[in-house]
């Protein structure tokens, strides 16, 4: 039955490994049709998946009985997809796979405590992931990144921690995607695992069955060596220690014929030559020994296709490295045996590097769908074996086995590649400590400090849109729109397919009140990509700049509709409601913001406007404080509870607060404002009139100033200054019409028993009169 | 007596929403007229006739944002329009879009704007005559001692009279307007400079 199975399903991989879904769906439904066998089941629910149907391989799998981890695994990832995410979980709990992918269910359901234990100790696991570590700073979680990014974590994985938590549950198809890709350095960590503890604890097992899973991911060429390497390896351990379930996962799967042919060792390569891949996994080991800083950016090229798809905007830079990196701690064994007998020279490898990453299937779910099938190959052995039947290169990796036979600690092999590696590793932590940092502070709403991170990066960094990206984000968040917005258009320069962080570039620009460029932005994202909520929010920003308000509601619920994940989509709509006086149903797009994300302060906000819009100050405050709980660095949000507490009588605790958003950002000047307005209200005019004057000289068009300047004369009952500041008032302002200032000006006429005027006559009559006329 | 002048076309009303002075909140509100020409059929149209029942020359024409279509009233006068809002809300202006070239003796030329609760106790407060308008025609519904917009549950605009005494009236588009509170916080005025607009709020 292999021998029957075996061409076509070389076939398969080849038509998958091409793009060609159509033949790869077709020819995997005939075998299938021919062999009703999990491994035949698995191929053609991965052909689904990878076509981008995963509601067809979801069907296919509940209609059969999943046994193998990998099928539950796909399984699992296609609920995900589909958001059902309770059977997702039901079905990883059911299987070995325990605990891996329930992570990726917890946190969409809301165990929010348990989803971020999960991120820690996938981070713990293999700290390549960035996925994790950006989940935990949504969470509200404060990672350290000094600690997550460490390679010795990689060294020592005999810590052995509960790898349950390895797929961070993120957007559970995030997560999924994340832990998929993950999985070459989780496998290998994994196998490291394996290799160099020697406890067989259910931990290992799961983290192995996690490696299982998560090998799915990308890079099948890459993998492929290293998974059969780890498989030997683990193989080889699991014989030597307890074999644990979990280990037997390692071999387990190996059964799935499908795996075989990714694997390259056997005959049925569905990828570009087996050779190839051992070579180009060997050869990985070597070249990073050389310039890893270089290799970083030739995988990196070509690793984004194979990782952009990870739907997060986040930095594919760590994966390639981590690729490498993976392969290079892993095997300890087998790089070397490897590399004696593949050694090419250094260059190879960044050539290699893009056969491996191009020749694999281009999305990570691919990726992650190859890694899945190589990954939970059964028996290492019998994988080894195929390849010894391959050619050369499995000689090699017999070879490997060979060795791990002799020396199952690998203590030894490790001291000499594993040098090299880990420097490239070392550079990679190094920059994913930067990045995670970063990163961290801006979660955190540690504006200055993030951007001051971000900015000190080298520059092949510096210049790509996620740094960017995150920089104007940093901007933005600091009210600082003009700065933000030079980043935004930075990152529209050079990365024009960029759709993430372009909703808060459309908000930048409605601050600013560029309407051509936010429009130009507008149809740009649409044209683009109508499926991302970002454009649909962009779109509608253009049309509330345009004062369309029913139009800009439409789009914001398009966007809601394109992504009800989306929380910025739904506060942008309460946004206009509240634009439109509806009030109920702003309230009610608030809630559903924070009811996607908790720590979305915007929505905070919004609740708290619409409370002091209906004077219900006291909850305004409540919200407002916690807005400010999440981002304690808003001067706008200080300014803002400055004004509800003078609202409430407690002016000197607005006073304080406005104090405190001056000294935290001094070009507001509303802040400024606002205390002199309190201190009007307070009959401190002097103070008043001082604050005014400076606020004069920061926005010397704002016709507001000159009003309250106004005032504040009237009141000291100077009143030729207070005329002039008012006439000042209205020659800025006069479309506006201010009926307030033109009251004002009348008002001043009205009770004439002050003839403080020195041009006054002191005659009541005349005076009414004149007052009339005026 | 000197041939009165030909009253003069206000702005376009979009460019008053683009100030974002002025909000139009028509779509908040029923619309029914007192009467109006149906179709093709000639269906007796009985007083408050809803737009479903005029397909043509009905509300939907009044509310359409196209100034070719029209509302044409088919009763006796004085024709009415009445604007139901669901709560007691502030009206800053009227705008009505009439053309004497091309309706003549349709053009509305006396017209009463009543407020009130409902329709037992409207209150004409203003009421204006026009000569051959062609254009947009501003109709402020300021309090004029408190100078103020008046806050109301109704608006009844009637024309009570149409150019060369026509008995019938076209009426192209009818927009209410009621005023922005542009401050986010504190009962300010609005403020102009980009720079100030820039942190009053978080969006």
């Amino acid at each position: 039955m292999t021998v029957l199975q075996e061409p076509v399903q070389a076939a398969v991989w080849q038509a998958l490994n091409h793009y060609a879904y159509l033949d790869a769906v077709f020819l995997a439904e005939r075998l299938y049709a021919e062999v009703r066998s999990e491994e035949a089941l698995y191929l053609l629910a991965t052909c689904y998946y990878r076509s981008g149907k995963p509601y067809k391989a979801y069907r296919l799998l509940k209609a059969h009985s999943c046994s193998t981890p990998q099928v539950r695994f796909l399984l699992a990832k296609c609920c995900v997809e589909l958001s059902k995410l309770a059977e997702g979980e039901q079905v990883l709990i059911g299987g070995v796979l325990n605990k891996q992918k329930r992570c990726s269910a917890d946190s969409p359901t809301d165990r929010v405590a348990k989803g971020a234990e999960c991120f820690q100790r996938s981070l713990t696991l293999n700290p390549f992931l960035w996925s994790p570590f950006q989940n935990l700073c949504h969470l509200g979680e404060k990672p350290d990144p000094d600690q997550v990014f460490r390679l010795s974590s990689l060294q020592n994985c005999s810590i052995a921690p509960p790898p349950p938590s390895v797929s961070p549950a993120q957007n559970s198809s995030h997560r999924l995607d994340t832990a998929l890709m993950e999985t070459p350095q989780d496998t290998l960590e994994l196998n490291r695992l394996n290799l160099e503890s020697s406890n067989g604890k259910l931990a290992s097992d799961l983290s192995v069955s996690y490696i299982d899973s998560s090998l799915i991911s990308p890079d099948t060429g890459s993998l492929l060596g290293n998974t059969v390497s780890m498989a030997s390896a683990g193989s080889l351990l699991a014989k030597q220690n307890k074999p644990k379930s979990g280990r037997s996962l390692l071999g387990g799967p190996a059964a799935l014929s499908p795996l075989t042919p990714s694997f390259g060792i056997l005959p049925l390569d569905p990828s570009p030559g087996d050779p190839t891949y051992l070579q180009n996994y060997s050869s990985t080991m070597e070249t990073q020994t050389t310039a890893p800083s270089k290799k970083a950016v030739s995988r990196i090229s070509q690793s984004k296709s194979v990782f952009s798809q990870s739907g997060n905007s986040r930095d594919v830079l760590p994966i390639p490295f981590n690729q490498s990196q993976t392969s290079a701690p892993h095997s300890s064994g087998s790089p070397q045996v490897l590399s004696p007998s593949m050694s090419g020279p250094p260059n190879v490898q960044p050539r290699r590097s893009s056969r491996l990453f191009t020749s694999a299937s281009s999305t990570a779910k691919e990726n992650s769908k190859k890694l899945k099938m190589k990954f939970p190959t059964k028996i290492p052995n019998r994988k080894t074996k195929c390849k010894s039947a391959k050619t050369s290169n499995s000689t090699n990796l017999n070879e490997s086995l060979d060795i791990l036979r002799l020396d199952p600690s690998l203590s030894l092999p490790e001291t000499k590649i594993p040098q090299y590696q880990r420097a490239a590793a070392g550079t990679i932590m190094a920059l994913l400590r930067e990045l995670g940092r970063g990163y961290l502070a801006l979660c955190s709403y540690n504006c200055r400090e993030a951007i001051n991170i971000l900015t000190s990066l080298p520059p092949q960094h510096y210049n790509t849109g996620w740094v960017l990206t995150h920089i104007g984000k940093g901007y933005f968040e600091l009210a600082e729109y003009t700065q933000a917005e030079r980043m935004f258009s930075e990152v529209r320069r050079i990365e024009s397919y960029r759709v993430e962080g372009m909703e808060i570039y459309s908000t930048t620009l409605w601050h600013l009140q560029k309407d051509v460029a936010l429009s130009a932005l507008s149809k740009d994202l649409t044209d683009m990509d109508k499926n991302c909520p970002e454009a649909w929010c962009v779109a509608g920003n253009c049309f509330s700049l345009q004062r369309e308000h029913d139009i800009a509601i439409k789009f914001f619920q398009r966007a809601i509709q394109v992504d009800p994940g989306f929380a910025y989509a739904y506060t942008l709509l309460g946004h206009e409601f509240v634009l439109t006086e509806e009030l109920d149903r702003a309230l009610a797009c608030f809630r559903n913001a924070i009811r996607v994300n908790n720590r979305h302060y915007n929505a905070w906000y919004g609740l708290g406007m619409i409370y002091y819009k209906q004077e219900k100050f006291n909850l305004a405050e409540i919200h407002f404080k916690k807005a400010l709980s999440i981002n304690p660095q808003s001067s706008v949000l200080l300014c803002h509870i400055g004004v509800v507490q003078h609202a409430l009588k407690k002016s000197d605790a607005a006073l304080e607060t406005l104090n405190r958003a001056i000294g935290i950002d001094p070009k507001n000047p509303l802040c400024k404002f606002h205390r002199a307005s309190i201190l009007f209200a307070n009959d401190k005019y002097k103070a008043a009139l001082q604050e005014l004057e400076e606020l004069k000289q920061i926005v010397p068009k704002e016709s507001l100033v000159y009003f309250l300047i106004g005032k504040v004369y009237k009141k000291l009952g100077q009143t030729h200054l207070a005329l002039m500041n008012f006439s000042w008032a209205m020659d800025l302002d006069p479309k506006g019409a201010n009926n307030q200032i033109k009251e004002a000006i009348d008002k001043r006429y009205l009770p004439e028993d002050e003839g403080t005027h020195s041009e006054r006559v002191s005659e009541p009559g005349t005076d009414e009169q004149r007052g009339k006329r005026g | 007596m000197a041939t009165p002048s030909k009253t003069p076309p206000g702005a376009d009303p979009k460019q008053l929403e683009r100030t974002g002075t002025v909000r139009e909140i028509g779509s908040q509100a029923v619309w029914s007229l007192s009467s109006c020409k149906p179709e093709a059929v000639g269906i007796n149209s009985s007083l408050m006739c809803l737009p479903s029942t005029c397909p043509g020359f009905g509300v939907d024409q009044l509310r359409d944002d196209n100034l070719e279509t029209y509302w044409q009233s088919d009763g006796s006068q004085p024709h009415l329009v009445n604007i139901q809002f669901r709560r007691r809300t502030t009206v800053k202006m009227l705008c009505i879009y009439a053309d004497y070239k091309s309706d003549e003796s349709y053009t509305p030329s006396k017209i009463s704007v009543r407020v009130g609760n409902n329709f037992h106790n409207l209150q004409e407060i203003r009421q204006l005559e026009m000569v051959e308008p062609s254009g947009w025609i501003h109709i402020s519904l300021m309090n004029p001692r408190t100078n103020e917009p008046i806050s109301t549950f109704m608006i009844q605009i009637a024309v009570l009279a149409n150019h060369q005494n026509g008995r019938d009236t076209h009426m192209r588009q009818i927009k209410v307007y009621t005023p922005v509170e542009e401050s986010s916080i504190g009962k300010f005025p609005r403020c102009t400079t980009v720079d100030f607009m820039m942190y009053r709020t978080i969006r």
